[in-house]
């Protein structure tokens, strides 16, 4: 909703819209004279109804149907049995649910944690007076984004071939180390996964940063070379400080994503996975779609997104802390 | 002002994070990371090619989903010329997609088409859902029975005879290819008789193995489940009883092909190619591992890998043959017109127009009249040294048995492939088979 319509229609009825719900048409008792008021109300809702309907189809009611189904015990042809709460009792009895939840965490925090660090070093290359050609820079940076997930897992389960001869098993043998069968292997698959993550992301985070470092004001550089800071005092002092917002957000969407990182192992470990590289949504994508089992996983898909509510939240409460601390300082 | 923002930020990821995790395939792409991947997947895939027969004034429409390459249309094309009554609208995609999107049809109760194509492996998972399908001895499938083979025909119907799901298509009868090189390297005789001679048992492929090993250092296997596979298929019974009972602990026969499949590992006689790697397609043109125990299909597949190759051979199974692959086309409830789906199929998967799918796609037949056609006794192929392959095919799919497979088949399959690749990295076979087990419980328990 945009804020000129908002203001409108709060000014105007402010009872009215609170007791209709959006998208209904105002059809009540007294609709067969409608007011010029009441008609630009209905339109404004008409104007926004698209995107509520759409919502409603293909996000609501799947999100209420998930709930209903973890409930269930369905492979999607026959009748539904109500199990109660055995669902979940299932899956946190599964060890390899635990494990799939273990290896998220793990390939999450390997996949982003470097590349957000590696982003903030890029983006303030990219943003130094000393680099020329900074257009080309920025495009073959932000480049991996833009190529397709699948490919980039098909091309990575190339160079992280099982085999001897394979690119990152020769590398390797060059320094002496002997080859990894990376699909199977319990680090090997991680590393593998968490590669594909970084190289596809940094791209996208640099850009976020290099955006926030262009905002900060160039005169507290200046100021900062007279009183004789180094660059390193500059990026501690002055960068990080200032690009606190963006860091939250990378944070914060990486975090998500983290959460929910399923193309790459679905891709490098073949439709059901293996204990190696199984992550939360690939274990729900295995029970609902390579086996049938929707209550189990509508039941994991519920595990889920209380799992995703805490990250979240946690996120949020120090985001708001620092907001506040940030305020106490200015005033 | 504060608190509404964390509720409405809180909402925001929560409905991020169901509208992802509630079926898998909706993700959400705003800004966050790894959500989008499900996005791309869907974008990639290929679309599906759509082909329409027939007049526009044509009283019946039908429609048919395929996947992979039949060829059907093609060969429809007679059909509907003779038939202007009826005009046809083929679908075809990929095979994944294809069952994904006639499960999700036939889930909702509308969208399915009249025709659609079931593959052996997802045949049994639709079993459950007689309700869902129009039994085809209601519409006179008895009368065309005893035109194929026995066993192909007893997959697509229920367990008890009574409601037949669908008629067949084309089958997957397993043979050994081999190298002659690699063989001649070794010392063995390379002739394709000769090598039926030589390797009849798994004993006396195992003996082969090792010579092959001893004198070039190649292995006789491409990969574990390869051989799993061919040594199952040949057994009476595989995972599930008929009433779908697992009976992996109890039946001998899965366990005898895993210890089979396990010891040659250990011996070395099996390399490390997992199916439908790059790697594992470059090996059949750089020769790195001796014998492919695959089915008909397999062919194209070899061809395509290894198009400057000459030596290539293939030879019969050890031990009998088993079938891998195959489809049957069935007519969804849902279908306006069962009469004329029908008569259509029974025309397209007739003895003559499977002679004619053989030769264009290579479609095997299962109907075992086409093996005696002189077009089809004749069949020699180039490629595999000017070998009567037909022949061998025929022979094959003649010695197959019904083995019943259950709807949670392709679940046990995978942990016990998982298994033997864990063996392969250093397991102890018998510790693994225990793992499996509990595993193969843990799924089967939802």
């Amino acid at each position: 909703m945009s804020e000129p319509y908002r203001k409108e229609i709060e000014e105007n009825e402010p009872q009215e819209v609170n007791s209709q719900p959006p998208g209904n048409k105002p059809a009540k008792k007294k609709a067969r004279t409608f007011s010029q008021k009441q008609r630009n109300i209905a339109s404004g809702y008409l104007f926004i109804s698209p995107f509520y309907l759409l919502f409603a189809v293909f996000g609501i009611f799947p999100i209420i149907f998930s709930f209903y189904l973890a409930f269930f015990q369905w492979d999607g042809l026959g009748d539904m049995n109500f199990v109660g709460l055995n669902n979940f009792v299932i899956i946190f009895n599964d060890p390899l649910f635990w494990k799939s939840l273990y290896n998220t965490v793990i390939i999450g925090l390997m996949g982003t944690a470097p590349q957000l660090i590696v982003a903030l070093l890029l983006a303030f290359a990219l943003n130094s007076v000393l680099v020329k050609y900074k257009g080309i820079f920025r495009l073959a940076i932000f480049l991996p984004y833009v190529t397709s997930i699948v490919a980039v897992a098909i091309v990575f389960s190339v160079l992280f071939s099982n085999q001897e001869s394979g690119l990152v098993n020769s590398f390797i043998g060059l320094f002496g180390f002997d080859p990894i069968t990376w699909t199977r292997s319990e680090w090997g698959a991680k590393v593998a996964i968490s590669a594909m993550v970084f190289w596809r992301w940094v791209g996208y985070n640099t850009i976020i940063y290099l955006a926030g470092m262009q905002s900060i004001p160039n005169d507290l550089y200046e100021a900062a070379k007279i009183d004789g800071a180094t660059l390193r005092q500059q990026i501690w002092h002055i960068t990080i400080p200032m690009l606190k917002p963006f860091i939250l957000f990378t944070v914060f969407t990486a975090t998500i994503g983290a959460l929910q990182i399923f193309a790459e192992p679905h891709i490098f470990q073949g439709r059901g996975g293996r204990p190696e590289g199984i992550t939360v949504v690939l274990y729900l994508y295995r029970d609902a779609f390579a086996s049938n089992f929707f209550g189990t996983a509508s039941a994991t898909a519920i595990v889920l997104f209380f799992i995703i509510i805490v990250f979240a939240s946690v996120n949020m409460y120090f985001a708001n802390r620092i907001g506040q601390s940030s305020k106490v300082g200015s005033k | 002002m504060k608190k509404y923002g964390f509720m409405t930020g809180l909402l925001t990821f929560a409905v991020v994070a169901t509208a992802c995790g509630n079926d898998g395939s909706e993700g959400n792409a705003e800004g966050n990371n790894e959500a989008s991947a499900e996005n791309s997947v869907e974008a990639n895939e290929e679309e599906a090619e759509v082909t329409s027969l027939g007049s526009e004034e044509a009283e019946v429409e039908l429609s048919f989903w395929l996947f992979g390459a039949t060829g059907y249309p093609e060969l429809a094309e007679e059909y509907v010329e003779e038939n202007p009554e009826v005009s046809i609208n083929f679908q075809e995609i990929d095979m994944e997609d294809h069952h994904n999107n006639f499960f999700t049809a036939l889930s909702a109760g509308s969208g399915a088409p009249d025709m659609a194509a079931i593959e052996v492996s997802e045949m049994d998972s639709y079993k459950d859902a007689e309700d869902q399908f129009i039994n085809l001895n209601d519409l006179g499938a008895e009368e065309i029975e005893d035109d194929y083979l026995d066993w192909v025909w007893e997959i697509g119907s229920s367990v008890d005879g009574d409601f037949q799901f669908g008629i067949p298509t084309d089958i997957g009868p397993t043979v050994m290819y081999y190298r002659a090189d690699i063989f001649e390297e070794a010392g063995l005789p390379s002739d394709p008789e000769e090598v039926e001679a030589m390797i009849e048992t798994w004993d006396d492929y195992r003996e082969a193995a090792d010579t092959i090993l001893t004198e070039t250092g190649i292995p006789m296997a491409d990969n574990p489940e390869t051989v799993f596979n061919a040594k199952r298929d040949q057994a009476p019974e595989s995972y599930f009883n008929e009433e779908n009972e697992l009976i992996l602990d109890s039946s001998p026969y899965v366990k005898e092909a895993y210890d089979e499949a396990a010891s040659m590992i250990q011996s070395d006689y099996i390399d490390n190619l997992a199916m439908w790697t790059p790697e594992w397609g470059g090996g059949m043109a750089d020769g790195s591992y001796a014998t492919l125990l695959a089915p008909a299909w397999m062919q194209g597949v070899i061809k395509d890998n290894a198009p400057d190759e000459t030596n290539w051979r293939m030879a019969t199974m050890p031990e009998g043959a088993g079938n891998w692959g195959g489809s049957w086309v069935t007519i969804p409830e849902q279908s306006e017109h069962p009469e004329e789906a029908f008569e259509f199929l029974t025309w397209l998967l007739a003895p003559e127009q499977q002679m004619k799918a053989y030769e264009n796609m290579g479609l095997f037949p299962s109907t075992p009249e086409v093996y005696e056609m002189e077009e089809f006794v004749n069949t020699t192929d180039e490629y595999f040294g000017g070998q009567n392959t037909a022949e061998i095919f025929a022979e094959s799919a003649l010695e197959v048995e019904h083995v019943h497979k259950g709807p949670q088949y392709g679940d046990v399959n995978t942990e016990i492939i998982d298994g033997l690749f864990n063996v392969m990295d250093g397991a102890d076979p018998e510790e693994e088979w225990e793992e499996i087990l509990q595993r193969t419980e843990q799924r089967l328990a939802r």
